[in-house]
């Protein structure tokens, strides 16, 4: 594109709004780079404050540099909470829910981008319909129907509603719908079954959409709280976000054991996001935008 | 989370080169097949729940307590609807939706609008303003009350270093909005973000490159470019950030447990206190039902303008 | 039952297939996860609302049992106090998943007991090792009876009671004539004069503080312990009547502003004015809960005694009062052992209970409250009498220690204590706050 515009000639009014627009692109730069400082602040704050020690944080609060440095808190915190035991079921609760999620809704999207079948249409509907069911709302009749079908205090009782996610499968179902017919017919006439189609010629082209539903899968399944606060109540099998809320505390005065689980809580997620990043924003991106 | 679509109408043919009429048995039944795992558990426990709520609010239910309980029939809805504290929570949660959403379409667009303009350290901005997005909610909630925490936090410290007044965050009712909006801003801010960055990147850069031609300005690029342009991802953000803050819990209740006295408790809470606290499982349901009523009032209504909007556009 | 044996074997199945096997067998929580079987990560799971001292105190109990008996682990789990901890232990009851042994206010043990979330202590085999009524202080052992079940056993009794500063009080003349303690008062009259005694020939800067300002819990127990030396519960048939007697209420208050509003006590005091007040001798007398006892000891050059109430609008004491108390949360699924585990850890805590009597609590268990190891210990030994005397909140799905109720109730107290309600006005403003709680339909039926 640029190709076309260069040779064109830009005269005496161009070069002095390039100098401008340099210019507040650079200032853009800086202001945003300040915001994202800013943004920066609490990160820096806690892991400051895990690093301390719980005296020299009551005398002097805002110098980070006071009273040098240990992992105490760090030990102390790893020790007397099991972060691990949460980090454990977390992982575990948040990979079945992406496995699960994952088969179920690629498997509808399928169904619904390529088959003519009886209540296809009723199918979309109800999964559209779904889409404005804010579930989180839903907690007190979750609770008494799961209850009666006594998966409370279960990991599925986190894993089963994360499945049922209507976005999921307009996600699989929109990028199934780009796959040209031709393959799958051509697939048909060698004689695939329809699963063989689903399984080794549709899934394999669309690692796009299986990373963004993954992703999203995984990252709202590990975050959610309320629900989890409510259905594993047992120290050892809650997950990493309600068993760290139990330290929350007006009165709690070990700042630096405190603010080390947080360090634990984020930095595992931190770490995840930076290697991510691309896959993760994309997805955010897409499934909100279309 | 709740994510938008758009709903074509199904395609008839959409293996397009086969012939119409009726499909053959194998397409039938596989269709079927795979679409059951994911059919049985959306019924089952998304349909399902909304409709045990609907059961459940013309009992008296007890929550920890297996069977109905009595029949009551619409005196549950009754005591919801003429309870001043329920409206107050009702009220609380759309005061905090006033408070949150404007700075955070506002700045997520001005954010993205400045990252547009610049071309390096994409990554750098990226973790900043998205990292919060993906950290849960209690740890956010623990870096925040001990930035907040009186006397020692560095909230305060800040605040009182630069000469402003230091609101009692977690003691007053409007300090405690103040710690939690500030607190949802860092939080959520990332993903607005990058809904309009990733909207900006969508304008072909040739639009920006013929009006730079023309002597437009970066200024003027921006006003009659990107924003007008970035009008439907708006109108989504809002959306989203509407519903999204509608059913706000997690920071309201970590941080403040719905306190001091109640006076920022939003609804989601009500139904905790009510449902679970006390034990009111029919009483709670009710409010379920009552406030999910309006929940999908407002989606719909902007499903409603939107399709209106777009219909008169094409 | 059995089909939900066979459910779970069958999640089971599903979960042995997503998972490796290894990792399933070698972490018992996440099994259990995905099993839904009781977790059983130590021989016994406890869960208490302890922190600070009562929390130290329960930590060197349970390592006392721990050191009884070798080959039994316990697993104590501290929760955030007040609601949360009682939601969470229903919640976790309801799913399947309780603790063995859990700590419960009396208060608090109707509604608990009611939606039989409770095992009877009988059931759990506490009468076979000696628990039995006879050995508690009355008053605890029948509040922890819900219609003719007992479904707790009281640990201990925690009054409001009456603190002084023993200084203070010999140059007002109201110690005895031993010099160790505080002279008899009988009624209205007297102590009002006492009061007026400290901040006058004692000289102190106010008769008696408490903390009232943002403290409603404490407000509801003061107007809670003068009102029932006239009158019943002002809530009954378990909570669904309002019996408020309105002249007792007028009576009570007006009473209550008789300190207040003369300069004897401070109106609008929080917690940390009151402290810093009785601390610095700049008070006389100190109502509050015997569990700051701790507190008000480190503080240097302070010395005080605490006593029970005297009779003050009635004709007997009265001590307003809530009690810990051992639960064993129902589990259809704890096996005979477990059970028995958490039996003898409960038998074990009150065994010690001495060391929880540190805390300023009085034993409920007779053995503990009559032994020298609890004998020696001062002031607590001074009002042993308000565990016999005590009254607790009245029986209702709502009521109880950090309850709504109690906030509610209390904020009420509250004005009238700062002086912006008047005694005939309260009346009704407590009547209409007793209204948003009788008139909402109670979630389980109580006898």
């Amino acid at each position: 594109m640029t190709t076309i515009t260069q040779p064109r000639p830009t005269a005496a009014k161009g070069a002095p709004a390039a100098v401008g627009a340099k210019l507040f692109n650079r200032l853009c730069a800086v202001c945003l780079t300040l915001f994202a400082l800013i943004w920066l602040v609490p990160f820096f704050w806690a892991i400051a404050t895990s690093l301390r020690s719980d005296g020299s944080i009551t005398q002097k609060p805002t110098s980070p540099f006071a009273g040098g440095w240990s992992l105490r808190a760090y030990s102390y915190a790893w020790d007397t909470y099991p972060i691990g035991t949460w980090y454990l079921n977390s992982l575990v609760i948040s990979a079945l829910a992406v496995i699960f999620t994952v088969a179920f809704c690629s498997m509808a999207g399928f169904a619904l981008a390529f088959l003519r079948y009886r209540g296809r249409a009723a199918v979309l509907a109800l999964a559209a319909a779904g889409l404005m069911l804010p579930s989180e709302a839903l907690v007190l009749p979750q609770f008494i129907e799961y209850r009666s079908f006594h998966l409370l205090g279960t990991f599925w009782a986190l894993i089963l509603p994360s499945v049922a996610a209507p976005i999921a499968v307009f996600v699989f179902q929109s990028f199934f719908r780009g796959i040209p017919v031709a393959l799958i017919e051509a697939a048909r006439i060698d004689g695939a079954s329809w699963w063989r189609i689903y399984a080794r010629v549709c899934m394999p082209l669309c690692r796009p959409a299986l990373s963004t539903v993954a992703i999203l899968t995984f990252i709202t399944t590990w975050n959610s709280f309320l629900w989890p606060l409510l259905v594993l109540s047992q120290t050892k099998s809650q997950t990493v976000p309600v068993g760290l809320a139990s330290l929350l505390s007006n009165t709690n005065i070990q700042y630096a054991e405190v603010m080390a689980s947080s360090v634990l809580g984020f930095l595992p997620l931190i770490a995840v996001f930076l290697v991510f990043q691309r896959q993760i924003v994309q997805g955010v991106a897409t499934t909100g935008i279309k | 989370m709740t994510t938008v679509v758009p709903t074509r109408p199904a395609p008839t043919a959409s293996a397009a080169g086969v012939p119409t009429g009726r499909p053959p048995r194998s397409e039938r039944r596989a269709g079927v097949l795979l679409t059951a795992p994911f059919l049985v558990i959306y019924l089952v426990f998304l349909v399902g729940p909304l409709l045990v709520g609907v059961v459940l609010s013309f009992f008296n239910t007890t929550t920890v307590k297996s069977g109905l309980g009595e029949w009551v029939g619409l005196s549950n809805y009754a005591e919801v609807v003429t309870d001043p504290q329920f409206w107050d929570a009702m009220w609380h949660s759309v005061l905090f939706t006033l408070l949150t959403t404007p700075p955070l379409v506002v700045l997520a667009l001005a954010g993205a609008i400045l990252a547009s303009r610049v071309r390096r350290g994409r990554v750098f901005y990226r973790l900043a303003f998205f990292a919060p997005y993906v950290v849960p909610s209690s740890v956010v909630a623990l870096i925040f009350l001990w930035m907040y925490t009186p006397e020692i936090g560095l909230v305060p410290k800040v605040l009182g270093a630069v000469g402003l007044p230091v609101p009692d965050f977690l003691g007053s009712t409007s300090g405690g909005w103040t710690a939690v909006t500030l607190m949802t801003l860092w939080w959520t801010f990332g993903f607005n973000f990058v809904l309009y960055t990733a909207a900006i990147q969508d304008v072909p850069p040739d639009v920006y490159e013929a009006a730079a031609i023309d002597g437009a300005g970066p200024w003027q690029q921006i006003r009659h470019i990107t924003v007008p342009l970035l009008g439907r991802t708006t109108s989504l953000v809002l959306i989203l950030q509407i519903l999204a803050s509608l059913k706000v819990f997690d920071q309201i209740y970590l941080l403040l447990a719905g306190g001091p006295d109640q006076s920022t408790r939003p609804v989601i809470e009500y139904i905790y206190d009510t449902g679970f606290t006390s034990y009111r499982g029919g009483y709670g349901a009710a409010a379920t039902i009552v406030y999910f009523v309006v929940i999908v009032a407002v989606s719909a209504a902007w499903y409603g303008l939107r399709r209106r909007a777009t219909g008169t556009a094409a | 039952m059995s089909g939900a044996m066979a459910r779970r074997r069958l999640l089971a199945l599903g979960g042995g297939l997503a998972l490796t096997g290894g990792l399933a067998a070698c972490s018992s929580p996440l099994a259990s996860g995905l099993t839904g079987s009781q977790p059983d990560t130590a021989d016994v799971i406890f869960w208490n609302l302890f922190t600070g001292g009562d929390g130290a105190n329960m930590v060197v109990m349970e390592d006392r049992f721990k050191k009884t008996h070798p080959g039994t682990s316990v697993e104590a789990t501290v929760l955030a106090w007040g609601n949360p901890y009682y939601t969470k232990l229903a919640l976790a009851t309801a799913s399947g998943t309780p603790p063995d042994v859990g700590i419960a206010h009396l208060s608090r043990l109707p509604l608990l007991a009611a939606s039989g979330l409770l095992e009877p202590i009988e059931q759990a085999g506490l009468g076979e090792l000696g628990v039995t009524a006879d050995k508690f202080t009355p008053a605890a052992w029948r509040k922890a009876t819900v219609d003719g079940t007992v479904y707790a056993v009281p640990l201990d009794t925690h009054p409001f009671v009456l603190y002084y500063n023993v200084d203070l009080a010999r140059r007002a003349g109201l110690l005895d004539s031993g010099g160790d303690g505080l002279v008899p008062l009988k009624g209205a009259q007297d102590f009002l004069a006492a009061v007026k005694a400290m901040k006058t020939a004692g000289g102190a800067q106010y008769g008696a503080v408490m903390s009232i300002t943002a403290d409603p819990s404490t407000a509801w127990r003061y107007f809670s312990m003068i009102y029932s030396g006239l009158a019943g519960p002002v809530v009954t048939d378990s909570g669904t009547r309002i019996d408020l007697d309105g002249e007792a209420g007028q009576e009570t208050i007006a009473f209550m502003q008789r300190l207040t509003g003369t300069g004897l006590m401070p109106g609008n005091l929080n917690g940390s004015g009151a402290n810093a007040l009785f601390s610095t001798g700049k008070a006389g007398f100190l109502f509050d809960g015997e569990w700051q006892i701790p507190s008000y000891r480190q503080v240097k050059g302070l010395r005080f005694d605490v006593v029970p109430f005297p009779a003050l609008l009635g004709p007997e004491p009265v001590a307003y009062a809530d009690s810990h108390a051992l639960v064993v949360p129902r589990n259809e699924a704890r096996s005979r052992a477990r059970t028995r585990n958490a039996a003898l850890f409960i038998r074990s805590l009150l065994d010690n209970s001495a060391v929880w009597a540190e805390g300023g609590h009085i034993p409920a268990w007779l053995p503990t409250q009559r032994s020298k190891a609890f004998l020696d210990q001062s002031p607590q030994r001074h009002y042993v009498r308000a565990a016999f005397n005590a009254q607790y909140d009245p029986a209702a799905w709502y009521t109880g220690a950090g309850s709504d109720f109690q906030s509610v109730v209390g904020g009420t107290i509250i004005e009238a204590l700062a002086g912006r309600l008047t005694p005939k006005g309260a009346v009704p403003t407590l009547r209409s706050d007793l209204k948003r709680f009788t008139t909402a339909r109670p979630p389980v039926t109580m006898k």
